[in-house]
């Protein structure tokens, strides 16, 4: 027993240890070590070399927009550069707004009179707040089930009962999260290089059904009560659309490992908090008065549909 | 054809190919290691039962 814990503990240390190696080895530019934000107009870039100061001025070099919307340019109002010609700062006319992901652009990179072409980089605020706000992002404000309808089948015919109601989402939240790391995987280190992204619904499909049959397999044999307990639901886990929905959202937002992570993990949440309130109230209404034609099913429905209005009072509110 | 839309297409022929060969003879494996031990008379009686239910 005491040799599986630390077994398992050692998986979990590698495992955070890989994901900090390939949230910090994708760089976009080889020649680019960093991009921030800095006070409230300004974005710094911080070169692994020096930059020719003549190309480093010339502010036709940069465009920059925020990432929803790409026609709508920023205008650079001032340039300054360190004095190594490594870190040069872009200082705008108005203030930026960090809670969007910024795209930068620089043509042409010149180093020492060559170009070292243009890099596309991506500015995003830090770190830990953007995590948090996506993971209650995915959990509440942009809830799969009450804002998104998806997932509704195995929503509906799991909110019966308040236990396998967790049960479910617990298992759910369990495979959706090792399902989202694998695809994402998948995605940026393999069909992305190989310009095979426009197979990435076959692909994440096979995926899902992998990590499925797989959670089932290990379970079977490790902890053969959890999976008495997960029972049928572990097989219901590949017929609901929210597992297929989270890798194409991660595929199409170019998110790293740990934004990855975060929506997933708050997917798989958000589908509990639906699956937990959806069964409580069920549970009281067998005991309610129901008239017979809105008997089961369509009470259901009329009561997903109060939620979900319940839930618009969470939307369009942000985070930090 | 253009010559790089085949590769492409041979390409991911080759790449997927390998993907599935990879998980799929890790299944095998798992399925291997985590083997659980099922009484074969379990079976025997399921399929002598009518199996209506």
């Amino acid at each position: 027993m005491i040799f599986s814990v630390r077994k398992s503990i050692y998986l979990t240390v590698l495992l955070i240890i890989s994901l900090f190696l390939l949230g910090g080895c994708r760089s976009e530019h080889p020649f680019v070590k960093k991009t921030a934000f800095k006070d409230a107009d300004k974005i710094l870039i911080e070169f692994a070399g020096a930059v020719d100061e003549s190309w480093a001025r010339n502010p036709a070099n940069y465009t920059v927009f925020e990432k929803p919307d790409p026609d709508i340019r920023l205008i650079i109002k001032d340039i300054s550069i360190s004095a190594d010609h490594k870190k040069v700062t872009l200082i705008f006319e108005d203030d930026l707004n960090k809670n969007q992901p910024h795209i930068l652009t620089a043509a042409n990179i010149s180093h020492g009179g060559k170009s070292l072409g243009s890099a596309i980089l991506n500015v995003k605020k830090f770190y830990l707040g953007y995590l948090f706000s996506i993971l209650i992002g995915a959990m509440i404000i942009n809830n799969f089930v009450f804002t998104k309808y998806l997932g509704l089948c195995v929503f509906f015919g799991t909110s019966q009962r308040k236990s396998t109601a967790v049960g479910m989402g617990i298992t759910f939240t369990m495979v959706m999260v090792a399902s989202a790391m694998i695809s994402w995987f998948i995605y940026q280190f393999i069909l992305q290089p190989y310009r095979l992204d426009f197979l990435q619904i076959v692909v994440f499909i096979g995926l899902v059904s992998l990590s499925v049959q797989a959670v089932d397999t290990v379970l079977r044999k490790v902890n053969p009560v959890l999976f008495k307990a997960f029972g049928v639901y572990l097989v219901l886990v590949i017929a609901n659309c929210i597992i297929i929905a989270v890798p194409l959202i991660l595929a199409d937002n170019q998110y790293n490992a740990w934004e990855s992570l975060m929506l997933s993990l708050g997917a798989g949440l958000g589908f509990l908090i639906a699956l937990f309130l959806m069964s409580s109230v069920r549970e009281r209404l067998e005991l309610a008065n129901v008239p017979p034609t809105y008997r089961g099913l369509p009470i259901a429905f009329v009561l997903a549909g109060l939620f979900a209005l319940a839930f618009l009072g969470f939307s369009g509110m942000s985070i930090f | 054809m253009d010559p790089t839309l085949i590769k492409l297409a041979l390409g991911g022929l080759a790449v997927l190919g390998c993907i599935g060969l990879f998980f799929g003879i890790g299944l095998a494996l798992a399925a291997h290691k985590f083997a659980v031990q099922t009484n074969p008379k379990v079976e025997e009686v399921l399929e002598i039962l009518a199996g209506a239910q």
